[in-house]
């Protein structure tokens, strides 16, 4: 029974997603849309727990053999994000209950959960699917919700960033679906498994293939995560969204093709295969030119949700900088930096959501000042940017440390500047938000002070996710360990 | 029960929160208790716990927080919780008539937690995170005024600061990827190095020293320094004449005597071209110094040079140089801080930041000008006063190890200083138009006491130096 | 030149690709663009059926009595390529969808004049 739980949890969020538009009642939306996320983060922990004690195992769905059937294949890295998922979107849902009735029109919040319920099926089953061209669907299947998920405010400039992120999505997916093919063509197998072990025998017969299809991948997921300099869309898209769409698509929605990126690297192929294709290296290249040009474009913004998407675009730079590498050390803490930073940037875009509708006032000038309105709203952010600067036991020290330790595991000790340079400027658009916000005094002039009082129910899940980074950063070394597992 | 040596460390840092939390009138009493009880508390771990070592937060086997005061670390806890009461007394009057001083406070005794954690670290890592919290915590006490050349000097501030750490990290990563351990262990960890060797630990070395070198103001990472002054003075004195620049001299101790190791050095060559940026800063703070009008940056140009000659002592190799730089790194530590706070008082009470404004001041405030000859004698280093003493010190080592340029430095820096020292109280006391009735009016007694004992100290040092010349020496056998 | 001849499927359908590429790339009119998309889509699917094609086989329907495996074309890539279509034909109805609205808000379906319309946003 519970090894069945990825399936489960895959059509339990399917079905019970198209409930909600029949729902009348908001009130009861919000009920329903608490209880089918607690359950989920119950069974992503149940799946945990399983992974712990069985290790990992294939779970086939329909015929019992593996050549015929649709495989999902659940290994340390796999449940653990389904944990980290299941939870950023409990949190992402409680705080949509607060303030998406602001930010959009009534009617339409049931079909926002239904969006929501959508998106999350097609991510956990883009991690959880071990058959590329099932993981391919559900990648269609996240486009369009997340598109859903952006227009759903019904803008002028919503729709245009969702018809930008449409196209380069389907460019995107079509080059996936034109390396599915050709993968297809030369192994007769759609089963990440048993393709890996037909290339292993006969890649040497065609060179030129792995070159082919592990590019057109790069492209194709490279274009839908954002990578640098496929992130055209990005910022527009993440920023004109709802807070609770951005906090999703900002944190989980491009990391999960870098994790299918991971999966196809080393198990599709394996690292000794890739190991001598060029494509690694333009993975690290573009890993790292996106660290740092995402960075300075962070710095030029004036929108602040605008700067914290380009920030996005800076962070999808290291975890391609890792899987570039290809090391499994690499690979490890690429899995470690989307986790981590899953959690400091959503904390970040629904902190970002709570101080733009206080302050209403969508411009970073603006914010001067702000904490002594919202005191804790502000100190959180300060935590999240402490992790995103890189002090210490914040995550996202701790994956600058391990992606330098990786660097010089590979005696290529020059990469290691393009990660500290890049941390330094993440330090110029962070902290003066930060400082003018604590410090800050001129927009506070003939202006009435409003109440300091926030709403627990926008409030807990910052908390909680801030908590949980916290934790991660202590226990990094623990996760690690686990995350590595999987690449043993 | 060895945990009882995080009480230092934590204790002001919650009760600088408490503080924060409860009302106005309670502060005066609350910060007077804190600072005395941590005082306490200090003495108590540094003379009853000497073998203590404790450990936190375990990321891996290899990477975790580690609590190990020894010899160095104490001596510097004491000085520092020592320094700090002063500063309290001498703050309550200062920052009396301010806004804020409930969260000022907060930052206030937070930093000295964590200047004590920075002394107590057991290992790189542990010392690297209260390195960063130490800009962090301080960065609220430098923008105090909330104007904008404040938050100016602000942003300047965090950018040397994060830039240094970023050094330092990077020499952090290529150390342990080397050693897989960073803990402090004197004589270093590193040993003989082979000759392939020779470039990496080079580079190990630089960017570790470049990098602490921000905070202790090595040219050319000097200029926050001086602009850092837009603090107010109690901030200025404890924080830019004691707890941060003397935290960036103490890593760079760290590195140089117990995680390289000064033979790893002095085989790489390292010091040579680390010497020459040190020379450099002390010739140039003193010049930079007689041509501040300003009295604070005077005395922050002054604080640079200071800090030279203490980092001679890390970058020459013999038991004098270090003992001299020790010793230093203490009696700079004490007149630096008297003489910010006469300044203050100046400041403070007459309004009057440039030279050119203090005209006559002596006559109004004979005891706080006096103070402040008696400190500057101390800083130029005329005997039989503290400042001598380590400069003398100094010199031995600089002929003993052959650099015969360090003595010629020393003694034109010992110029220089008079050279800006001097016309403040000259002014102060003998120009200006001959007042007939000149009201004496000092500064409050919780401003004048510190002002008093402090150079009551300095004079007793100077006389009878050998009270510090015997710890400080013990400590330089250890090291060689 | 010969490989490209011998398996002219999978040439027209690169080539297709190509065309589709390039039309959702350089339009900037949406209608052109969506078209654009559906002639990448279907490159695809040509090549992938193509890939399932073998020469001189039937139809993968039994019709009277079964013959050996050999006699059928691979009947996996069609089914897949149905998925695909579905999924292409659902993109194109929400693009569509998009371009209708925008057109209500905008008064035309040009992305550049909409993009000036909205502003640059200090990028690029």
């Amino acid at each position: 029974m519970t090894s069945n739980l990825p399936l489960i949890n895959i059509m339990f969020l399917m079905i019970t997603a198209f409930a909600f538009p029949l729902i009348k009642k908001i009130k009861y939306i919000y009920f329903f849309s608490y209880i089918i996320h607690i359950l989920l983060v119950i069974s992503t922990l149940a799946t945990l727990m399983f992974v712990v004690n069985h290790g990992a195992y294939a779970l086939n769905i329909g015929y019992p053999d593996t050549f015929m059937g649709i495989q999902l294949y659940i290994s340390h890295v796999e449940a653990l994000l389904g944990v980290v998922f299941s939870i950023i979107f409990l949190m992402v849902v409680i705080f949509a209950s607060s303030t998406i009735d602001k930010e959009i029109s009534e009617n339409r919040i049931g079909l926002f959960y239904l969006l929501v319920n959508i998106l999350y099926t097609s991510l956990i089953g883009v991690i959880y699917s071990n058959d590329l061209f099932n993981a391919y669907v559900f990648i269609e299947v996240s486009t369009l919700s997340a598109c859903g998920l952006i227009i759903i405010k019904d803008k002028g400039e919503t729709i245009l960033a969702a018809i930008k992120y449409l196209i380069m999505s389907t460019v995107g997916s079509g080059l996936v679906l034109m390396s599915i093919a050709y993968l297809y063509s030369i192994t007769g197998h759609l089963n990440i498994l048993l393709s890996h072990n037909v290339i292993v025998a006969t890649y040497q017969d065609y060179p030129n293939s792995v070159l082919i299809i592990l590019s057109l991948f790069t492209l194709g997921l490279g274009v839908k995560s954002a990578l640098f300099p496929l992130h055209g869309w990005l910022p527009d898209a993440h920023s004109s969204a709802p807070t609770p769409s951005s906090a999703i698509l900002s944190s989980l929605v491009i990391k999960v093709y870098m994790v299918l990126l991971i999966k196809i690297i080393f198990r599709l192929f394996g690292l000794n295969i890739v190991k001598d294709i060029v494509i690694m290296d333009i993975i690290l290249l573009l890993g790292s030119a996106g660290m740092i040009f995402g960075s300075v474009m962070a710095i030029k913004q004036k929108e602040l949700k605008r700067m914290v998407a380009y920030s996005s675009v800076a962070q999808i730079g290291y975890v391609a900088f890792g899987i570039g590498l290809g090391s499994i050390a690499g690979l490890t803490i690429a899995v470690y930096h989307i986790i981590g930073h899953a959690l400091t940037k959503s904390s970040i875009f629904l902190i970002s959501g709570l101080m733009i509708s206080q302050n209403k006032s969508k411009y970073i000038e603006d914010l001067k000042g702000i904490g002594h309105e919202m005191p804790i709203t502000l100190i959180l952010f300060t935590l999240a940017s402490f992790s995103m600067v890189g002090i210490p036991i914040f995550p996202g020290f701790i994956s600058k440390w391990y992606l330098s330790l990786a660097c010089l595991e590979l005696n290529r000790i020059s990469l290691i500047l393009i990660i500290l340079a890049s941390s330094l400027l993440n330090l110029l658009y962070y902290f003066p938000i930060v400082i003018n916000g604590f410090f800050g005094k001129e927009n506070l002039k003939g202006r009435i002070r409003k109440s300091k009082k926030v709403n627990p129910y926008s409030l807990f899940p910052i908390v909680t996710l801030i908590i949980l980074m916290l934790l991660t950063g202590l226990f990094s070394g623990r996760i690690i360990d686990f995350i590595a597992l999987s690449f043993a | 029960m060895t945990y009882i040596i995080l009480l230092p460390i934590f204790f002001p840092i919650l009760s600088g929160i408490f503080i924060r939390l409860t009302s106005q009138n309670r502060l005066k009493p609350l910060l007077i208790i804190s600072v005395i009880l941590n005082f306490c508390f200090t003495i108590f771990v540094v003379s009853y716990f000497p073998e203590a070592a404790v450990e936190l937060f375990e990321f891996n086997n290899l990477l975790f927080f580690y609590f190990s005061p020894d010899l160095l670390g104490k001596i510097f806890a004491v000085l520092v919780s020592t320094l700090w009461i002063f500063t309290t007394f001498y703050a309550l009057d200062y920052m009396s008539h301010e806004k804020k001083t409930n969260s000022f406070f907060m930052f206030f005794l937070a930093t000295q937690g964590i200047t004590i954690g920075i002394a107590f670290s057991g290992n790189l890592i542990t010392l690297y995170l209260f390195y960063e919290l130490l800009t962090l915590i301080t960065f609220p006490l430098v923008i105090h005024e909330g104007s904008d050349e404040a938050l100016r000097t602000g942003k300047k501030y965090l950018l040397y600061s994060f830039f240094g750490a970023t050094f330092v990290l990077f020499g952090i990563i290529l150390l342990y990827s080397q050693n897989n351990s960073l803990d402090f262990m004197s004589g270093g960890m590193i040993g003989i190095l082979s000759n392939e060797q020779l470039p990496y630990y080079l580079m190990v070395y630089l960017f570790l020293f470049l990098g602490f070198g921000v905070k202790s103001a090595l040219v050319p990472f000097h200029s926050w320094l001086p602009s850092a002054m837009i603090a107010p003075t109690p901030v200025s004195a404890l924080l830019h004449a004691v707890a941060v620049v003397k935290s960036g001299i103490f890593s760079l101790m760290r590195i140089t005597y117990y995680v390289i190791g000064w033979e790893t050095i002095e085989q790489t060559g390292g010091n040579k071209y680390t010497l020459v940026l040190v020379l450099i800063t002390i010739i140039m703070g003193s010049f930079l110094a007689i041509s501040q009008k300003n009295l604070k940056k005077r005395l922050a140009y002054s604080t640079v040079s200071q800090l030279g000659y203490i980092m001679i002592g890390l970058v020459v190799f013999t038991p004098d140089t270090l003992t001299g730089g020790l010793l230093h790194m203490l009696f700079h530590a004490f007149i630096k801080i008297t003489l910010f706070f006469c300044i203050g008082a100046v400041m403070h009470y007459e309004h009057k930041t440039e030279l050119a404004e203090i005209e006559g001041i002596g006559k109004r405030m004979p005891i706080t000008m006096t103070c402040f000859s008696i400190s500057s004698l101390c800083l130029i280093g005329i005997p039989p006063t503290n400042g001598f003493v380590s400069k003398w010190f100094l010199a031995i080592g600089g002929i003993k190890s052959g650099n015969y340029i360090i003595p010629i430095i020393l003694l034109l820096s010992a110029l220089f200083t008079a050279a800006y020292l001097l016309p403040i109280f000259t002014t102060a006391f003998f120009k200006g138009p001959p007042i007939r009735e000149t009201v004496v009016k000092e500064p409050n007694n919780l401003m004048l006491i510190p002002i008093i004992i402090l150079t009551g100290i300095n004079v007793f040092i100077g006389f009878f130096p050998n009270l510090v010349i015997n710890l400080i020496e013990k400590l330089s056998l250890i090291l060689y | 030149m010969k490989g490209l001849l011998t398996n002219y499927y999978e040439t027209a359908a690169i080539i297709l690709f190509g065309i589709g590429f390039a039309t959702l790339m350089l339009h900037s009119n949406l209608i052109k663009k969506i078209i654009g998309m559906n002639i990448m889509d279907t490159a695809i699917f040509l090549f992938f059926i193509a890939k399932g094609y073998i020469f001189e086989s039937q139809a993968p329907i039994i019709r009277g009595e079964l013959k050996t495996v050999y006699a059928y074309v691979n009947p996996v890539p069609s089914a897949l390529m149905l998925t695909g279509i579905v999924v292409a034909v659902t993109t194109t109805a929400f693009a569509l969808a998009l371009t209708i609205k925008l057109n209500e808000k905008y008064h035309t379906v040009d992305l550049d004049k909409i993009m000036e319309m909205e502003g640059d946003k200090n990028d690029e």
